[in-house]
């Protein structure tokens, strides 16, 4: 694994935008407001909560090494306006009950300083989105459902933000780019494969059918579900196909997107089926889970695997954050596992986070002052390039999640690492420490960042 | 009409059984009239092969309750551990000696003082336990990729062995002659701790365990694909070989252990033991040593399922959650008996698939079809389809 490691390093360096760049300590990145009241000697707590051993374990571990890693950079660089940054974290296994717990924990034990609440999955967001509006606490999400950040009605925003867009919204923005590409998706119809959770079930909504529909792209009804223990799901990606789906659309993670993809091959339709996802389909997690299967062409099953990309890759290094985050990536001696979306847009969440407070604290006048209203008006009014541009933070008029993607492929790096390989004679293959090889994976943008459509009914 | 309805109650809820029964038929045949032949085929196959691997969880969960009394909730955890540590072997080159040597201590010291902490007095058993502890230690850390196996096997089993006695040292042996409730929640307990020992030791990412890999392609094995039966199922089914290998691991697993229960006085004096620990006690049976192989043996049953489904869908803490989907089949076969771990693990597997066949947007196969027919089984035999019944003397 560290031969992977280095070779992920080894690709980041070709990119040719790094002269340098592990010996000189990089500038951070975004161009936060400057600090009018000085916070010496007061501490500003990250608080956060969710699944850290269970199905979103290996998103959520990254996560809490991204926000450690930050808290550690601000302290070693004087804090925040002088307050020492710390964080606050539970691990809720997955479980309602335990999240509902901590959430309760939380407020009894710091009902002053508990304004903003980072929270890491729909479900989570769905159970806590009346309590955090009564008691008035902001929170930063990924990406949420409908329900948590717009109600049941779709049309009643919330204290929830999410930096992604609606997952539903990234699944118009599919049908677009399938839409537009009638080469790649002739008579296009998709097929949901998905988690039975409220994450997996976001776009099985008759409006995204709807939407869908209205640009020629068919959406089957029924969407078939499976379990993260699943170990066979060929009946549902059967009942997909004779459904008629020639596209199979996934809102699952690590494991799921790669027992789909192995399932296709095992069928022998990986070239007659095409597989796509949410942005999370497009993590390193998966790039190497989905190596255990390997397609008649000789790469692994996940290659050519279409997803939403909502924010930037770590290979996009001619951006300062991108540099910025694999500096302080490389610094700490992450592991490969790790660099993924959640280490990325962590550290974005982190900035968010800092300049939300600043902005607060320099209008109300002291961090003890602040109240989660206070941040909630800080939040609607801003309009920021967060960590200089890993992704735009707006949230006006009532907007809950963020409002562009693009979509990407996910492949595997050829010999030379100037492209992706097209099979197994000219990729990159590594040694691992059990003796075997390893392609290594790379996301490649097709699209330009383009508005998502508005699906929430 | 009360009077009637009283006095023929017995009756009126056999019919309501059968009707119910019937109705379900009916409803599942309609469903699968207009499926073609390979998606029946192909999904009776899945089932079978599925229902394999639960009967393999199963076991070790009959496994503890047939000698103990106990229902072990830790079992998933269990699995587990197994898995990390063979992943822990497998996947690494080389194995640190202090490690390995650390490890064949604590087991031969475990295994040596299961009767007394006193038998380590005695030299000869010194030797044995310095003697085992040498050769395990060598087996365990014998270099070079090609040994991996071995290495990765013999420290599962070592790693097992540990688990499982442990377990029963600190957390089962001190609850002897109390209620079986008290033990029952312990393991629920250990179970926790056995989580919070995993997540410690090797974090909670997701770990690629590449067992089912054919080495000349480094991909997992191509399954079988019933070419020849293409024209007459009206489309392709196919076989997965890590499945087979499971099922068959199962089956071996099955065989074993009912000859080990019918023929051995070890599986005798276990059964014995599970009637009534006390009595077995007062009649000269080791207790303890019973109980510490059995949870020995139910650590490894643990191990070996945690490795073939790590090996199938990849080695995370949510393989935990298989032994809860696998309690149907342990009610459905019946708490104590070793036939009915595999029959109720084959039974639910095929009914989840066919569950899933029919509905799967509503999660028929995993939420509702086990369940029902579990209450239908239970129904009709309370102690399951090959359980034991009791017969108490007042």
């Amino acid at each position: 694994m560290k031969n992977l490691c280095l070779l992920l390093a080894l690709l980041l360096l070709a990119g040719g935008a790094l002269p340098g760049m592990a010996q000189d300590m990089m500038e951070y990145p975004s161009d936060l407001t400057e600090c009018e009241i000085d916070l010496t000697g007061e501490t500003l707590n990250i608080f956060h909560f969710g699944d850290l051993s269970g199905p979103y374990a290996f998103i959520t571990q990254p996560l809490v090494s991204a926000i450690t890693d930050a808290v550690s950079y601000w302290n070693s660089h004087g804090g925040v306006c002088g307050a020492e940054l710390a964080q606050i974290y539970e691990d809720t296994g997955g479980s309602r009950e335990a999240a509902q717990s901590a959430y309760d924990r939380f407020t009894s034990q710091y009902p002053d300083d508990l304004d903003l609440l980072v929270l890491y999955s729909s479900d989570d967001g769905e159970l806590l989105r009346e309590q955090l509006a009564e008691d008035e606490i902001v929170s930063f999400i990924s990406a949420g459902s409908i329900a948590s950040l717009y109600g049941e009605d779709g049309n009643t925003p919330g204290w929830l933000y999410a930096s992604n867009p609606l997952y539903i919204n990234q699944f118009g923005s599919f049908c677009q780019f399938v839409a537009a590409s009638p080469e790649t998706f002739p008579d296009p119809v998709i097929g949901f494969v998905t988690w039975p959770n409220a994450f997996g079930r976001a776009g099985t909504e008759p409006a995204a059918r709807e939407y869908c529909a209205s640009l020629g792209v068919n959406v089957l009804e029924e969407p078939q579900f499976f379990l993260p223990t699943d170990t066979d799901i060929l009946t549902q990606v059967q009942n997909a196909i004779d459904g008629g789906a020639n596209i199979i659309y996934t809102n699952s993670l690590a494991t799921g997107p790669a027992l789909i993809a192995g399932t296709l091959v095992d069928l022998g339709m990986e070239e007659d089926i095409k597989l796509a996802g949410v942005n999370w389909v497009m993590d390193t997690t998966v790039g190497i889970l989905g190596q255990r299967v390997l397609k008649s062409n000789g790469l692994p099953s996940v290659d050519g695997m279409f997803g939403s990309m909502p924010f930037l890759w770590w290979t996009e290094l001619a951006n300062p954050a991108v540099q910025f985050v694999y500096q302080q990536f490389t610094l700490n001696q992450r592991g490969p596992a790790e660099q993924n979306i959640a280490y990325l847009v962590t550290w974005g969440a982190v900035d968010s986070i800092i300049e939300t407070t600043v902005r607060t604290v320099n209008r109300v006048g002291s961090l003890d002052a602040v109240t989660g209203a206070d941040i909630r008006e800080t939040v609607e009014s801003m309009d920021y390039a967060v960590l200089g541009g890993l992704y735009q933070y707006r949230f006006e008029e009532g907007m809950r999640d963020g409002t562009m993607n693009r979509m990407a492929v996910l492949k595997y790096a050829n010999m030379d690492m100037s492209g992706a390989a097209t099979g197994p004679d000219d990729a990159l293959l590594i040694d691992n420490d059990a003796g075997g090889k390893l392609f290594a994976p790379i996301v490649v943008p097709l699209t330009d960042f383009m508005e998502v459509p508005q699906l929430r009914g | 009409m009360t009077e009637y309805i009283n006095r023929n109650r017995r009756q009126l809820t056999w019919l309501l059984y059968a009707i119910a029964a019937v109705a379900l038929t009916l409803f599942v045949g309609d469903q699968l009239a207009g499926l073609k032949a390979a998606r029946i085929v192909q999904t009776l196959i899945s089932g079978v092969l599925v229902g394999g691997v639960y009967g393999l969880v199963a076991l070790g969960i009959v496994v503890i309750n047939k000698a103990s009394g106990v229902f072990n909730f830790a079992h998933g955890w269990m699995m587990v551990v197994g898995g990390m540590i063979f992943w822990s072997f497998f996947t690494v080159s080389e194995i640190s000696l202090a490690g390995a040597g650390l490890l064949s201590a604590a087991t031969m010291f475990m295994i040596m003082t299961t009767v007394s902490y006193r038998s380590l007095l005695e030299q000869r058993n010194l030797a044995i336990a310095g003697g085992g502890a040498i050769l395990l230690t060598a087996l365990m850390t014998v270099g070079g990729i090609e040994w991996q196996w071995l290495r990765a096997l013999t420290g599962t089993f070592v790693g097992a062995i540990l688990t499982g006695l442990a377990v029963e040292r600190f957390t089962i042996r001190p609850l002897i002659g109390q209620p079986l409730f008290t033990a029952v929640l312990m393991t629920l307990a250990v179970a926790e701790v056995l989580h919070g020992v995993t997540q410690i030791a090797w974090g909670t990412v997701e770990l690629n365990l590449p067992i089912f890999v054919d080495p000349r392609t480094n991909s997992r094995f191509k399954p079988i694909r019933l070419e020849g039966l293409r024209e007459a199922l009206d489309g392709l089914a196919i076989i997965r070989v890590e499945l087979v290998i499971a099922f068959i691991l199962a089956i071996v697993a099955f065989v074993g252990f009912i000859l080990f229960f019918r023929y051995t006085s070890v599986g005798l004096a276990m059964r014995a033991t599970s009637e009534d620990q006390q009595l077995a006690q007062s009649v000269g049976l080791r207790v303890r040593v019973i109980l510490a192989i059995t949870w020995a043996v139910a650590a490894f049953l643990a191990s070996i399922a945690g490795v073939l489904q790590g090996g199938a869908v990849g080695l995370s803490l949510n393989i935990s959650f298989v032994a809860l989907r696998v309690f149907p089949a342990v009610l459905l076969g019946g708490l104590e008996s070793i036939t009915g771990a595999l029959v109720g693990g084959i039974i639910i597997g095929i009914v989840e698939q066919f569950g899933t066949l029919i509905n799967s947007s509503e999660q028929v196969g995993t939420n509702l079809a086990p369940y029902v027919v579990l209450m239908l089984v239970l129904v009709i035999r309370p102690d399951g389809l090959f359980g034991e019944k009791r017969i108490e003397r007042i």
